[in-house]
């Protein structure tokens, strides 16, 4: 009895691996790590304006939309600094970039004062993702600047580590 | 009933079973022969940043399948993921890939699952001879996947349900 209820089992088993086949085969794809910084202007100006009456100057244009795109390890950090290569220069005369200040907004940007000697934070996020917000300069207007059409390159970083 | 007689009609049982076995498994295992073959083994998608390419689109994938005597009944091929694309600590849900194929019919463009098969071909009768059709994979690009070499394994199953 049990033998032949083996050799039913058998058979029974025989059809129905016949009734299906299957094949595998691998999905793969390898994402490195990338990242792209647009801005909406490449270029801002500061008008002229009466210290007394203006002694901080908007920029023109006044937002400056910054979009961030990341793809990190996971957790990783992300990170935007700004930094002026050099003094606001105008011919011989220069002042310093501290002048200019920012204000932003969007989750994880950042305030801060132009530098020459070290970047500035702009922004700091944790992961992967595209974040969006806008910045705002400004000029701190004096008498005593000297006159004159004065101009610098800032450098946005993204980063990383 | 003895010892003895129990013995020999567990024997005649026995060999009727293994009769109707024989008889049985020709008609259906005979008349069912499914083939199926899947080129390459490998889905490879390009590394391209969600800017230029939101959708990753991999090389075409050769899947070959032959029904012989299946009669009118009707024939099935599917695709199923085993999970979620995975790298390490991160994932891609396997619903990011989708997938188009030629000729339709009797192939069909469809969405991946990991908890369900997915039909990428059916029809009715036989495919003899072997019917080749090619399934172009797709995966939804984003700046929010992190970082990563991803895999998956596909399960191809080609039936007579």
């Amino acid at each position: 009895m049990r033998i032949a209820l083996v050799s039913s089992a058998v058979i029974l088993l025989a059809v129905v691996a016949i009734e299906a086949q299957r094949g595998t085969a691998v999905l793969l794809v390898n994402l490195p790590a990338q990242a792209r910084i647009s801005l909406s202007a490449t270029s801002v100006t500061f008008p002229d304006a009466d210290p007394t009456t203006t002694p901080l100057v908007a920029s023109v244009p006044v937002d400056i939309t910054i979009s961030v795109r990341a793809r990190v390890q996971p957790n990783g950090q992300v990170t935007l600094t700004v930094q002026s290569t050099d003094d606001l220069r105008s011919g011989v005369t220069v002042l310093p970039p501290s002048l200019i200040t920012w204000t932003v907004t969007g989750s994880g940007f950042a305030g801060g004062i132009l530098s020459r000697s070290a970047p500035q934070l702009v922004g700091r996020w944790t992961g992967s993702g595209v974040r969006i917000g806008t910045q705002n300069y400004r000029f701190e207007n004096r008498w005593t600047h000297p006159t004159g059409i004065y101009s610098a390159t800032l450098v946005y970083t993204l980063a990383s580590p | 009933m003895s010892a003895r007689r129990r013995t020999r009609r567990g024997l005649r049982i026995g060999r009727l079973l293994l009769i109707l076995g024989l008889l049985a498994a020709p008609a259906v295992a005979g008349a069912q022969q499914l083939e199926l073959t899947i080129s390459p083994l490998t889905v490879t998608f390009p590394t391209t940043d969600p800017d230029t390419a939101p959708v990753l689109i991999a090389a075409p994938v050769t899947v070959q399948c032959r029904v012989r005597a299946n009669g009118n009944r009707s024939w099935l091929l599917t695709v199923q993921a085993s999970g979620d694309l995975v790298a390490s600590q991160s994932q891609i849900p396997a619903s990011a890939v989708t997938w188009e194929a030629t000729p339709a019919p009797p192939f069909r463009a469809g969405t991946m699952s990991s908890t369900q098969p997915q039909t990428l071909a059916s029809g009715t009768g036989n495919v003899n001879p072997a019917m080749t059709g090619t399934v172009t994979f797709r995966l939804t690009n984003s700046w929010t996947y992190d970082a990563g070499t991803y895999l998956q394994t596909l399960t191809f199953t080609l039936s007579t349900p």
